[in-house]
């Protein structure tokens, strides 16, 4: 089976876009640029979780990714204040080696999913009952611990930056 | 078909690891950490809609609320260094014991 018309061009233009943004993400001088990028990109992959009738992870995406994930990551960036991001450089000593490993990585991918199959019956369906039915009974222990995964993170977020008193010597 | 899909998904790992291996700031190396969980997110969508079972994109959420939580402890610790020693760039910590 091979994809519909419309699905190719938009596959085709979800692969160009997100490639180009989070290429834009790593490698533009100005952080504030890169948080602005990222939102771009996130927004890109809640769009690729509609074509994958997952409309709602396409909600939480928007809602804890970019109302949540980027405004701390916006707001770090006020806090710390950086300024003199414009004159030093921007990659580490051996960026070479990292890029080729980067590279052998993609190889290495590419060669096991150019040629991947998947025989499926049918799709699923956008059908957010069944998927909340499911969350809700068979994964309901991991949901809960879940919840106490956040708790420890957010206490542990706010103890990590508490702003300590300076100790006298 | 999924392996369009995967493409698109190891495509954006790779460069999420490339960023993640040759920058310098700490807060682009936690950009990168999300374009990673973005595309590793992406492949567990594909699977779920390729295999016709909610349990994929069960998994995206659980992935997404722990890629939330990694990024409050994430920035936390880089704010703390940035706090006491003034350093924000990843080779500039020498050493451990600040």
């Amino acid at each position: 089976m091979n994809n519909s018309p419309v699905e190719q061009v938009f596959l085709t233009y979800f692969y160009i876009s997100l490639t180009v943004l989070s290429i834009a993400v790593i490698s533009s001088r100005n952080i504030i640029h890169s948080a602005f990028f990222l939102l771009i990109l996130l927004l890109h992959v809640a769009a690729v979780f509609l074509m994958l009738n997952a409309e709602f992870l396409m909600v939480i995406q928007i809602i804890v990714y970019v109302g949540g994930v980027l405004a701390l990551f916006v707001f770090a960036i006020m806090v710390m204040n950086i300024k003199e991001e414009l004159r030093h450089r921007r990659f580490v000593k051996f960026a070479g080696a990292g890029l080729l490993t980067g590279l052998l990585f993609f190889a290495v991918f590419y060669s096991v999913v150019k040629n991947s199959r998947y025989d499926f019956v049918t799709p699923i369906t956008s059908d957010t009952v069944s998927f909340g039915r499911l969350l809700f009974s068979y994964y309901l222990l991991p949901f809960e611990i879940l919840s106490l995964v956040l708790l420890v993170a957010m206490v542990a977020g706010i103890i990590i930056a508490k702003k300590y008193p300076r100790e006298e010597k | 078909m999924i392996n369009d899909y995967l493409l698109l998904s190891i495509t954006l790992f790779t460069i999420g690891l490339i960023g993640f291996l040759i920058r310098r700031d700490l807060i682009v190396m936690l950009m990168c950490l999300e374009i990673m969980f973005n595309a590793v997110n992406i492949a567990f969508a594909s699977f779920s809609y390729y295999s016709g079972n909610y349990t994929g994109q069960i998994f995206v959420l659980f992935s997404i609320a722990v890629a939330a939580s990694e990024a409050a402890v994430g920035l936390a610790i880089v704010l703390a260094l940035v706090r006491s020693t003034g350093i924000n760039h990843s080779d500039g910590i020498k050493n451990l014991r600040g």
